[in-house]
């Protein structure tokens, strides 16, 4: 019987995926979130503890893959105590409404060799806006890893509210580093 | 003058005195503000000043150290007893020392707090030590207390000046203020 639903849930997903792009699970332990603002002319870097991602990508059919990275934003570590209590405030991240940030893909196209482009929506504090994310992909048998890097501008989802929104003292850009080694799905 | 000499300091050294006095100064100031300003960025700019300051004075400081090292100071008045002059040595000592351990205190908070910092927003300055909240916390007490320590001794110093000039009619507060022109 349990044989018989998994065939069926097996048939079910090949009918709905035709495309056969690999699906991949994230390796938490090695994988890395990182992020860099600019405090008073400084680069203050820090990093997400907790996210996931889920990725379904083949390097030859770059037009299939789809990314869904989930991030738990009061995972944000900047390694003081003064500047990881001030960033899970209202007028911040704001941990407390907004505990969740997400990011999908379904736009993926191939720029040269073994560099992508991920176009898609990231959704943090409540603001959904189109972000590009270029990333390189690194393939071997089972497993792969992903390395990239993009700006965002903090302004877009009010991660700096009020006197804040001012980029003199903290600047404008964030940058976002990402290196995720995945596991292809069984 | 340049240096100094049996009877008096020289340009350098007063300089660097006056110099660091006004600083300390300053720096109380911004301290005092920076710690109690709500957060915000002037919050941020202050520290960054205070920081700014801070390394200015231990700058100074080293170069003064160095400088007294190979010019000894102007001796002191003929009829110091021996209690006075071991005081007076030992307050020296103690400030030099506190001129020195109050900026590297701040920078050791500033450090193991792991808030990044540019002298004047212009030269990155390293770390001293490894991110370490509790370390921050340890350091801004001593650097709380060597303030304290710093504060009770400027008080000491400047009332033993006011006292040399005043109650024993010497030349020690005079010879560290600038020379008039054509005086002695």
């Amino acid at each position: 019987m349990i044989c018989r639903l998994l065939l069926v849930a097996g048939l079910l997903v090949a009918a709905t995926c035709p495309a056969h792009a690999a699906d991949w699970t994230m390796d938490v332990a090695t994988s890395r979130l990182e992020f860099a603002a600019t405090f008073e002319g400084a680069v203050a870097p820090g990093m997400f503890r907790q996210f996931d991602a889920r990725i379904r990508f083949d390097a030859d059919r770059p037009a299939e893959g789809r990314l869904d990275v989930t991030i738990v934003v009061k995972s944000a570590d900047m390694n003081s105590a003064d500047i990881d209590k001030a960033i899970g405030g209202a007028e911040w991240f704001d941990f407390a409404r907004f505990p969740q940030a997400a990011f999908t893909a379904t736009d993926v196209r191939m720029v040269d060799g073994n560099r992508y482009l991920a176009r898609g929506t990231l959704s943090l504090k409540g603001v959904q806006s189109p972000v590009e994310v270029p990333f390189t992909w690194t393939a071997t048998g089972d497993t792969a890893r992903m390395d990239g890097e993009f700006v965002v501008k903090r302004g877009t989802f009010g991660i700096g509210t009020g006197e804040w929104v001012a980029t003199r003292v903290i600047g404008a850009d964030v940058k976002v580093k990402f290196t995720v080694r995945l596991r292809k799905r069984a | 003058m340049l240096r100094n000499t049996d009877r008096s300091w020289g340009a350098p050294a007063k300089l660097m005195h006056w110099a660091v006095a006004a600083l300390v100064l300053a720096q109380t100031a911004l301290g005092w503000a920076a710690v109690n300003w709500r957060l915000s960025p002037t919050k941020l700019d202050l520290f960054v000043w205070h920081k700014s300051t801070g390394m200015l004075i231990l700058a100074l400081m080293l170069v003064r150290v160095a400088w007294r090292s190979v010019n000894p100071p102007p001796a002191l008045p003929g009829d110091m007893s021996r209690l006075e002059r071991h005081a007076a040595q030992a307050s020296h000592l103690a400030l030099y020392l506190l001129g020195l351990a109050l900026p590297i205190s701040g920078w050791i908070v500033a450090s193991a707090a792991n808030v990044p910092f540019r002298w004047f927003w212009l030269v990155p300055v390293p770390a001293v030590v490894a991110p370490d909240k509790a370390l921050a916390e340890v350091a801004a007490h001593m650097h709380l207390a060597l303030f304290v320590a710093l504060s009770l001794l400027l008080v000491v110093h400047v009332a033993a000046a006011l006292r040399h000039h005043f109650l024993e009619r010497d030349d020690v507060l005079l010879r560290m203020l600038p020379r008039r022109r054509g005086g002695t």
